[in-house]
């Protein structure tokens, strides 16, 4: 008898049922919280590297992930804004909900770039909390890893020893990684380049590459035979050594300047999974630096 | 004097050989350690070098770690009112109309067309514009109201489309919503028409319910902790809409669903639901048969009650490459809809009889999106009626007979999409809804101001 109870007592306390569960809006956010959350966790990713975040839909399956989820880990700063609302809303889950213990938005532990002085949708598809594409930078990484751990022990204090440990480990090799990544993209320092869609701002700025044109002059407003030849004009005064863009984007625009201008085009992960070699937040940086590097040769 | 002295010294000095004295084993040796120590010391001090190196980066990161301008804090604003603003959109649409047959005679053969259900005016015409009001409430409560301008017969009114609070993450799945709300019954009722994919509701919707279904009351839905989204719900009203009528001092109306859906792999996705809806009708009247009731102008019409129950079932598939949305897209949605009528039809005083009768129908529509600013579709409407009353005369006076035993529809669409708040269609119905064929064609401006939209399923 005692064993039976035993073995009930093993049964219901295994750890499937003592998993955190979180549900990570891109991504970046998911390979992070497995970083820090290890066994602990159990993460699902609502979008893919190849999706643009912005245009996802409140589809059945994400209503049903959000109906059980401990934690959310998104973006913020409106990227999610046409459809995490709706989550919130349908899934009668309270820990996900504004403010909750259970709602965490990344874009609140990093300061935002390019804040938009006038917001107005003349000016395209703009963000007024600022850029929300934090990710590309790994400053930004560290600062949303420090907050995330402390969300995470505060969200299951049983395990906040596990999680102060691993994010001493992430710190570690994380701050390793960082130092080879600057070491070795060095020499993009002040290197010209295009891009695409102002989704690069926290990468350029790292790294210190020198945008000189962007191909959408309106964010998310497919750009114009003129707007693209008013960059082609404005190579030709300040020559640039690649167009850069991200996986899930369409090459349209950078193809055009590419067939006109012969402008060396490099597509960039821009998020964990983006392509094949960017498994983990480590590769991604990895992948990116040699893909620059590539492109700046 | 002095310095020629010097001179000759340091010349003496600087000539004279310096060469060793003589050689032997043990300046070898000697020569040999410090050649060594040298060396040792050379790469002690490179060592040391790179140490101080790496330390020098390791700082560098930490500092740029540490230097990273910290999110900023919240600004202590001043007391104010606004702060809390709604969040406030606004849906503007018109049209410009032609169609081949007259507006006014529109009908549609075996269903009574009533309400909004008939065509829009010909030439140019203001659709609806519509205002929505949304917000959290409190920490349980959030709130959504939409206003619809729009002209009806040379007026213009101002219609409550939504009004409704809703629970905000009472736990366990469950959600209640209570106020004037669009009835969970299908896939398209539940969104407002700008949402739509065409620039007029399928035929059923326009048959059974004058466009869309409304509820003044309460709903209640339940979704099941499962991987699968299953979600289960109830909806009861005051039962004075269409096809309801009537006042009704308890429940005048309910509802039963239930929708499931799910992904296949990561480039499509799905969901069908089948609901029920049942009310009991008091004097419900029919209006000739034609799409705007003219009320005091006609002087008594014919009048249904007993019971009503209407199914609906619905599916929806959706598709993209690599489940990105903003690039390419297919949807594919159909509805089917049965109502039954089961009581009787009176006219006046005098006539009277027994009636029992079937409608139904349904549509299926494909949209392709090919690129972020152009989708086209098309679509196909079908119905169909069976009326069964004890004198034949009534179906004449509730103008349920008609020509056309199955009325149908074609319909071909395609849309600009200068941004995600603009839209410009261009629609052709072939339209076979009573005796005579109708070509229409619909030019269509639909643009959203404000608040950002959600993203529905």
């Amino acid at each position: 008898m005692k064993k039976l109870i035993f073995t009930v007592l093993f049964l219901l306390s295994s750890p499937a049922w003592a998993q955190l569960s979180v549900f990570a809006c891109e991504p970046e956010w998911a390979s992070l919280t497995e970083e820090l959350g290890g066994d602990d966790v159990s993460v699902f990713s609502a979008t893919s590297g190849l999706q643009d975040p912005h245009y996802i839909q409140a589809r059945p399956s994400l209503i049903a992930k959000a109906r059980q989820t401990d934690l959310l880990v998104c973006t913020g700063a409106e990227l999610e804004v046409g459809w995490l609302p709706l989550l919130q809303r349908k899934a009668g889950n309270p820990n996900i909900q504004i403010g909750a213990e259970g709602y965490f938005m990344a874009a609140d532990y990093v300061r935002l770039l390019e804040k938009p002085v006038t917001v107005d949708r003349s000016q395209g598809h703009v963000h007024a909390a600022g850029n929300p594409h934090i990710q590309t930078s790994p400053v930004n990484i560290f600062k949303v890893a420090q907050a995330l751990t402390e969300r995470l022990k505060q969200r299951d204090p049983e395990h906040a020893s596990n999680y102060e440990k691993r994010w001493q480990d992430f710190q570690q090799r994380w701050q390793t990684a960082m130092k080879q990544w600057q070491e070795k993209a060095a020499p993009l320092k002040g290197v010209p380049i295009v891009v695409q869609h102002k989704n690069w701002i926290y990468l350029t700025k790292w790294l210190g590459l020198n945008e000189v044109a962007v191909l959408e002059a309106k964010p998310a407003v497919p750009p114009t035979v003129k707007q693209l030849q008013s960059v082609v004009e404005k190579l030709k005064q300040t020559p640039a050594k690649m167009v850069i863009l991200a996986a899930y984007q369409s090459p349209r625009a950078t193809d055009w300047l590419v067939d006109k201008t012969g402008i060396k085009k490099v597509v960039l992960p821009f998020t964990v999974g983006g392509d094949k070699n960017s498994n983990n937040l480590f590769e991604l940086y990895d992948d990116t630096i040699n893909l620059l590097l590539d492109g700046a040769k | 004097m002095k310095s020629k002295k010097l001179l000759v010294l340091l010349m003496t000095a600087a000539l004279s050989p310096v060469s060793p004295a003589f050689a032997g084993d043990i300046d070898d040796l000697k020569q040999e350690i410090a050649k060594m120590r040298a060396d040792y010391e050379q790469r002690i001090q490179q060592l040391e070098q790179r140490l101080s190196d790496a330390e020098a980066t390791t700082q560098a990161v930490a500092d740029e770690v540490a230097t990273a301008p910290e999110a900023p804090a919240p600004v202590a604003s001043a007391n104010s009112s606004n702060t809390f603003n709604p969040a406030i959109s606004m849906v503007l649409n018109g049209s410009f109309n032609q169609y081949q047959n007259h507006a006014d005679d529109y009908t549609i053969d075996g269903f009574n067309v009533q309400g909004e259900g008939g065509l829009d005016s010909e030439g140019f015409s203001l659709g609806e514009s519509e205002l929505t009001v949304s917000s959290n409430i409190d920490q349980l409560f959030y709130g959504q109201a939409t206003l619809a301008v729009h002209d009806h017969d040379d007026e213009t009114e101002l219609e409550v489309e939504e009004a409704f609070i809703e629970t905000l993450g009472l736990g366990n799945g469950l959600t209640v919503r209570a106020g004037r709300y669009y009835a969970p019954i299908g896939y398209l009722n539940e969104r407002h028409s700008h949402a739509w994919n065409f620039a007029d509701a399928p035929l059923i919707y326009r048959g059974l319910f004058g466009n869309q279904l409304s509820t003044d009351g309460v709903k209640l839905s339940y979704l099941l902790p499962t991987d699968y989204m299953f979600e289960v719900g109830t909806s009861v009203g005051n039962g004075d809409s269409y096809p309801g009528s009537g006042d009704h001092s308890g429940i005048g109306d309910w509802l039963v669903y239930a929708k499931t859906g799910g992904d296949i792999g990561i480039e499509s996705s799905w969901q069908a639901g089948i609901s029920h809806w049942r009310s009991s009708p008091d004097d419900r009247s029919y209006n000739g048969g034609h799409g705007h009731s003219h009320g005091d102008e006609e002087e008594s019409s014919a009048v249904f009650n007993g019971d009503t129950d209407i199914t609906n079932l619905s599916l929806v598939y959706k598709w993209a490459p690599n489940g990105n949305f903003r690039q390419e897209n297919l949807t594919l949605i159909s509805e089917f809809m049965y109502l039954h009528d089961d009581g009787n039809i009176r006219h006046g005083t005098d006539e009277f009889a027994n009636y029992d009768g079937k409608q139904y129908g349904g549509y299926l529509e494909g949209i392709y999106q090919f690129n972020p600013q152009w989708r086209s579709g098309v679509r196909y409407d079908w119905l169909g009626s069976k009326h069964h009353a004890s004198d034949d005369e009534l179906l004449a006076d509730a103008g349920l007979e008609g020509g056309r035993s199955h009325p149908q529809r074609t319909s071909a669409m395609v849309e600009y999409l200068p941004s995600e708040f603009s839209r410009i269609r261009a629609q052709i119905n072939h339209d076979q809804s009573y005796s005579d064929d109708d070509w229409q064609m619909i030019l269509q401006y639909t643009v959203s101001l404000g608040a950002h939209g959600a993203h529905q399923y």
